[in-house]
């Protein structure tokens, strides 16, 4: 029984940092139609920023939280920088053009990734633990820094849903994710809708990356393997939809740690795309899809 | 008329590949066997993409017809016609029911399956022993009366595919995949399978992309789970991007400017991966139709100026 829980925790703190990471890339979907392949690469240079910003403050402020806070705003403003980059000279002039961007998308995971590979080089950037020590909870034995983890992803994801179900932005993106041609009629300005919607899956995908970031291996390759897995969330859960993303993204992290657990990693992800398969069988839009 | 020039350019390009082999040393003889089996795989992309759909999981077809001819040479002693043809016929095999499952849905959901099948094929590989694991297989060689002519033998076959591509394109069936394309539900008021003619589409362009595996893994002697992820399908779409969908021309232009540039760039320490995605940005965003497409445009002011 305390495997179970054990593995249910565990389940619960992957999935937290998935959910960040599909709902960005469900949003993006939402409301420009674009299957954006340079999500991971985003995540992953948010990351890397972080581990850059860190060191180069330790002299003066420590390893402590003005660190990671300071370090942490600098790399949602170099992912941002680069996602308004993106979206002006590139995606907006692809709009709705799902072949056209997503072929774009995938150039850009290439040109970043070798970028990033030149500029960063591909050594792990060790990112110092915020938080030293595990506490007993509930009879688990659980590291305190994956708990600010996973409480701090739950808040998140609890803030971005509250903003789209009930602020005057995120009806209209909600509106422009089911019809733009309506909700244009309606006077929603999809173009500024747009462009918020993708900067908002940007500044998602550079948290996601920079709260993982402690706990993993930080090299220009980090999002690759996230990449696969959000995608296989989105897809399982109907893309374009927000309650299908998080189902999507806590199937994955109960299959991946249970059948990790029990047989082994690889097993866990041949075991997930068997499933995809058998969801697309059944339900060819995913769970959760309705367009 | 315009039909019989892609037929002429097509072949033209042959001629000149297999001069380099001829003519050029050893090096270029390499380099030319990795445009024509680039150039194949561009061209099996491109074929998916007349019914709509980008298919990419060609990297994963491209994969098992490697590993099914890595595994014969190791396994089994047969003779090396029969171990191409059962590397395509495994991939045929495998990607009719891999389409008969996934064809159903169509767009973003079918790529994205593309590329998860991609994915678990290559995690499947570093997890068989028998497939040699992370390793890979080694000792992969063509058969002796073959060897000193392997480079010869590979350009011609890769063209012939190719050609044969681009045949089914010019017939009947090659017809009913545009209209299928530019509305399935016209096609099938008229009473043609729509299903059943995308699962035949995905399974040529499969089995030829397996084949080019078959012939890779001869080309190269070693393959490991590393060289089929699916950079290798976007390596492909950058060739088919670069040289322009539109025409049956584009994807051998652009994986013969592409491979050369590459390597160009390699011997001067460059990395490929930065040039393969600027080559695909800059074409999406400045040069939509490809290096085909500029050719065309280049044709017609010309003849408006006469």
């Amino acid at each position: 029984m305390q495997e179970v829980f054990q593995l249910l925790f565990t389940a619960l703190q992957i999935s937290a940092v998935y959910i960040l990471f599909s709902l960005g890339l469900t949003l993006i979907f939402g409301v420009l139609k674009v299957v954006n392949f340079a999500h991971g690469q985003l995540f992953t240079f948010g990351a890397l920023v972080l581990s850059l910003t860190m060191g180069a403050l330790a002299p003066s402020l420590g390893h402590g939280w003005a660190a990671y806070l300071v370090a942490g705003l600098a790399g949602l403003a170099a992912c941002l920088a680069v996602g308004l980059v993106i979206y002006q000279f590139g995606f907006k002039r692809l709009e709705r053009d799902m072949t056209g961007s997503f072929i774009l998308s995938a150039g850009l995971v290439l040109l970043f990734e070798g970028l990033m590979l030149e500029v960063f080089g591909g050594a792990v950037r060790p990112v110092p633990a915020l938080l030293e020590g595990n506490v007993q909870m509930l009879g688990l034995m659980v590291s305190r820094q994956r708990l600010v983890l996973l409480v701090f992803a739950v808040l998140l994801t609890a803030a971005i849903l509250t903003l789209l179900r009930y602020t005057r932005f995120g009806k209209a993106l909600r509106a422009v994710a089911i019809d733009y041609e309506a909700a244009m009629l309606q006077g929603i300005a999809y173009r500024r809708i747009a462009l918020y919607g993708f900067l908002m899956a940007c500044a998602l995908a550079a948290t996601a990356g920079m709260l993982i970031a402690p706990v993993a291996a930080v090299t220009p390759t980090l999002g690759d393997a996230y990449l696969v897995k959000g995608f296989i969330a989105v897809v399982v859960g109907g893309m374009g939809s927000i309650v299908g993303a998080v189902a999507g993204s806590l199937l994955i992290a109960l299959l991946e740690s249970f059948v990790g657990f029990y047989f082994d990693p690889s097993i866990a992800n041949l075991a997930i795309f068997v499933i995809v398969m058998v969801v697309l069988l059944v339900k060819p839009k995913g769970f959760f899809g309705n367009d | 008329m315009t039909e019989y020039k892609e037929w002429i350019g097509i072949v033209a390009i042959a001629c000149a590949l297999l001069a380099g082999v001829a003519f050029g040393g050893s090096y270029i003889g390499t380099l030319v066997v990795w445009i024509a089996i680039a150039a194949v795989m561009a061209s099996s992309l491109r074929f998916v993409l007349l019914i709509g759909e980008l298919n990419f999981a060609s990297a994963a077809f491209f994969g098992i017809g490697a590993y099914c001819t890595g595994y014969i040479v190791n396994h089994a002693d047969l003779p090396f016609v029969l171990t191409l043809a059962l590397s395509g016929g495994l991939a045929l095999v495998v990607s009719i029911v891999f389409g008969g499952i996934t064809l159903k849905v169509k767009g973003p959901y079918f790529l994205l399956i593309g590329f998860a099948f991609t994915e678990a094929l290559r995690i499947f590989y570093t997890r068989m022993e028998a497939l040699g694991g992370n390793s890979g297989l080694v000792g992969i060689f063509p058969p002796a009366w073959l060897d000193a002519h392997y480079q010869y033998f590979t350009t011609v076959l890769c063209f012939l595919l190719i050609l044969g591509l681009l045949g089914i394109e010019r017939s009947h069936l090659g017809k009913i995949f545009i209209a299928i394309r530019d509305n399935e539900n016209v096609v099938r008021s008229v009473g043609n399978r729509v299903f059943f003619t995308k699962v035949v589409c995905f399974a040529i362009a499969s089995t030829v992309a397996g084949l080019a595996g078959s012939l890779h893994a001869f080309a190269n002697n070693v393959i490991s789970p590393l060289d089929f992820g699916f950079m290798l399908s976007i390596f492909a779409l950058a060739y088919l991007k670069v040289g322009g969908e539109d025409s049956p021309l584009g994807p051998v232009m652009g994986a013969a400017l592409l491979v050369c540039v590459a390597s160009y760039a390699q011997s001067l320490g460059g990395n490929e991966h930065i040039l393969y995605g600027l080559a695909i940005v800059l074409s999406v965003l400045f040069m939509p139709k490809g290096l085909a497409g500029l050719a065309d445009l280049l044709r017609r002011k010309k003849e408006s100026v006469a």
